[in-house]
């Protein structure tokens, strides 16, 4: 008996996070700091900052097949193959086995997984920007899903508040459609993208602005303190970064929540379901299984965070049944695993450029220019809702150039050494609308090894986004051929699916009725105040821009509400 | 990141070039084949104030790569190719590949080039960007199984080349850890590509 009380006390704590990615590892930074003795349960294996990045420093030639995939790997790493680079030798490391990782498709689905500490804030694209205020009023506007039960001016304070901690590079641009923020110096433009930024603006009336990236360019003490250093542009961020100068949980989030001596990280913890308590009418821990040895332990606290990612985290959910959740925790809305939204992609343009022979650029920057939308906004109105913005760059061709050239011998070879043709290409990411149709669930017999159901995806782009596409291509192309680009060509690359933005969001939504939503504008469960989501599950919608920052302010936001919550004892 | 376009990579769609294809893990050239591999990279990036493709060691990495990055098709189009320039040097010279002249052997690759580059034409052979990043070639013809031997060598020699330390560094300016980012310099005289 004794025995007993000692081990649950051993493994009770103040509050659970599941997982340890960009939210999560958000999630374990602000608890600890506001106090509480906190669990961070990672499924995956751990990945220490430095030293786990184990092909950071290597050079082309240190990689058997110099980056390409073999074989082997595109066949295991399926998924991952269809987006055209997560395979990569130098940093494939960090990506999962699609293999022994097994999900069904009903309707195809890119699905891009990363179960290590850290999680995929190792190998996101780092570009960060905020909601603006349309963004979070665009449902109710248009009749489209439910309303966001929170307005910018909620979220605000706690941009600026995530903004200052991860760091993010950019430039003050006072656009409405893309609020500007607490920025470190922004990256510079090439000469060909300010060529292009300046006929842009005096053809067309419309902005293009460099990259607001989370890499720092002038660490403070705030980002020091924690061993992060400046940005050294090698452009190999995918790898781990050496200077912890992009946020990433290790960079930033897990040191300051271990400075606080109340985090406990333990890895190869696989959660399958919420405990839920009757009698109190609320969860009393989670139930885990040990990914190596298989062993089942429950883990206590007075308040759960999900920040497993928006399918995994949904999943824990529907995978948490009682006799008072049937269909998994906190799902009367049977809107649980619905709505998953990405950013659409794969299309645009490129071309190259006659002039600025003369000039070229120094160091790998590892970001490029945006063009913030400009469709459906203001008097611009289109067939289809919302609007997308552009990513990209300039650059000087090298070698590549040689491969569908003709000629070869030594004339051939200085030609390849030498600095090629400017060209510049951008890329559209789209906002892609919440559909309660496009859902996943759970397979009713099929299990993975751990004895986890599979997830069984069924959810597709819809028209609104097809019609986006057209004028995603088209402007590419007008506007590069307005900045005076050659050889235009444009692109839409229908074989992709939803996923491939890899920006997985909406599976348990926000919402101000229980009854269609899941969350409630604190990020909690509407049934189960004790549970709380705010990695890419409970987004309402998902504008155009790149999702991470709202998860960590929204995270910040949903921490000190649940530690006041804790406070007053209403938890 | 924008702009940067990779190596253009024949894909094939449609048609007989779409059979799905075994791999041969066990590709190996035998001792001919790897001396001939290793001469026509070799003419392709030629020694000159810096290294060549042999020292590069492109000979060994072209044959790597065809064992573990390519499927059937291309490796059998590999090996076809190579045996196909001893065969136009028997014609034309009554020799093998390697025992005609240095002068020989540029004029038979030159009609190798052409002619695939004629093949490639006729087989409606389109470079069509298909992603940011990447370019892909469409056959839209039957009259192409999967991408010719010469647009495999001259592709894997120059990716083996400048991604090798010698043709990285020697050949290319490799700066691995720039620590700063100049948007706009002037482009100075003699200045090399970046390796990165």
């Amino acid at each position: 008996m004794y025995l007993n009380i000692d081990a649950q006390k051993e493994m009770t704590y103040d509050a659970i996070v599941v997982g340890s990615g960009i939210s999560g590892g958000w999630a374990a930074k602000e608890l600890t700091e506001r106090g509480l003795r906190v669990l961070c349960l990672e499924r995956g294996r751990d990945i220490k900052h430095i030293e786990g990045y184990e092909t950071a420093m290597k050079a082309p030639w240190e990689l058997p097949h110099r980056g390409r995939p073999d074989n082997m790997a595109a066949e295991e790493y399926w998924a991952g193959m269809r987006t055209g680079y997560t395979v990569n030798e130098e940093h494939r490391y960090l990506f999962e086995n699609d293999s022994k990782n097994p999900y069904i498709e009903t309707r195809p689905f890119d699905w891009i997984r990363a179960y290590h500490t850290g999680g995929r804030s190792l190998l996101w694209g780092r570009q960060s920007y905020r909601f603006n205020e349309e963004d979070f009023m665009a449902n109710a506007k248009e009749g489209i899903a439910t309303d966001w039960p929170i307005r910018y001016k909620d979220i605000a304070p706690w941009y600026d508040y995530a903004e200052r901690f991860a760091g993010i590079s950019g430039s003050k641009d006072g656009l409405s459609v893309l609020p500007d923020g607490q920025f470190q110096p922004a990256m510079e433009l090439n000469c060909l993208e300010k060529h292009v930024k300046s006929e842009m603006m005096r053809k067309m009336g419309r902005t293009l602005t460099i990259g607001r990236v989370a890499h720092l360019t002038k660490p403070q003490s705030i980002h020091t303190a924690l061993g992060r250093a400046a940005c050294q542009y090698r452009n190999m961020c995918m790898r781990g970064c050496p200077y912890g100068a992009y946020f990433s949980t290790q960079a930033a989030t897990l040191p300051a929540a271990m400075k606080t001596k109340r985090l406990t990280l333990a890895n190869n913890k696989i959660v399958s379901e919420v405990l839920y308590d009757e009698k109190k009418g609320r969860a009393t821990g989670v139930r885990t299984i040990d990914q190596n040895t298989m062993e089942v332990k429950d883990y206590f606290a007075k308040i759960i965070f999900l920040n497993a990612s928006a399918i995994p985290s949904a999943s824990i959910l529907l995978n948490s049944k009682s006799s008072r959740f049937p269909n998994g925790l906190g799902n009367d809305s049977d809107q649980v695993g619905r709505n998953i939204m990405d950013h659409h992609l794969g299309v645009g343009a490129s071309g190259e450029f006659e002039g600025f022979e003369d000039q070229y650029y120094f160091g790998r920057r590892a970001n490029g220019v945006y063009i913030p939308r400009y469709r459906n906004w203001g008097n611009d109105k289109r067939d289809y809702v919302r609007g997308f913005g552009y990513q990209g760059g300039a650059s000087r061709s090298g070698w590549g150039r040689g491969v569908g050239m003709e000629g070869f011998g030594a004339s051939f070879k200085e030609e390849m050494s030498q600095v090629g043709k400017w060209s510049m290409g951008i890329g559209g990411f789209g906002e892609v609308l919440p559909n309660e149709k496009n859902r996943f669930t759970l397979h009713p017999t099929k299990k993975d090894k751990w004895g986890m159901p599979i997830v069984v995806f069924d959810a597709a782009y819809g028209e609104n986004e097809r019609k986006m596409r057209v004028d995603m291509r088209n402007d590419a192309a007008e506007m590069l051929e307005a900045a005076g680009l050659k050889n235009v060509q444009s692109y839409d690359d229908t074989s992709k699916n939803l996923g491939i933005g890899i920006h997985e969001m909406g599976t348990a939504r926000m919402g101000k009725d229980p009854k269609t939503s899941v969350l409630n504008k604190n990020n909690q469960l509407h049934t189960v105040k004790n549970v709380f989501m705010t990695d890419g599950a409970f987004m309402t919608s998902a504008s155009c821009v790149n999702p991470s920052l709202t998860y960590m302010a929204m995270t910040a936001r949903a921490s000190a509400f649940a530690v006041a919550e804790l406070k007053k004892m209403n938890l | 990141m924008g702009g940067t376009l990779s190596a253009p990579t024949l894909m094939a769609f449609g048609g007989e070039a779409h059979v799905s294809q075994a791999m041969s893990a066990d590709f190996s050239f035998n001792a001919a084949q790897r001396a001939l591999v290793a001469e026509v990279a070799e003419h392709i990036i030629p020694r000159t104030t810096t290294p060549g493709a042999k020292e590069a060691g492109v000979g060994a990495f072209i044959e790597l790569m065809l064992k573990d990055c390519y499927k059937a098709q291309e490796q059998q189009n590999f090996l076809d190719g190579l045996a196909d320039l001893d065969e136009r040097a028997t014609k034309t010279h009554s020799k093998k590949f390697l025992e005609t002249s240095p002068a020989e052997q540029v004029a038979l690759l030159k009609m190798v080039e052409k002619e695939t580059i004629e093949l490639m034409r006729t087989a409606n052979v389109q470079q069509v960007k298909v992603g940011d990043n990447v370019d892909k070639e469409v056959i839209s013809s039957k009259k192409m199984k999967g991408t010719p031997f010469w647009r495999l060598a001259k592709e894997l020699t120059l990716f083996g080349y400048f991604t090798s330390e010698q043709g990285a560094t020697k050949a290319l300016d490799y700066v691995p850890i720039p620590g700063r980012y100049d948007g706009c310099i002037p482009l100075k005289p003699g200045q090399k590509a970046y390796a990165l």
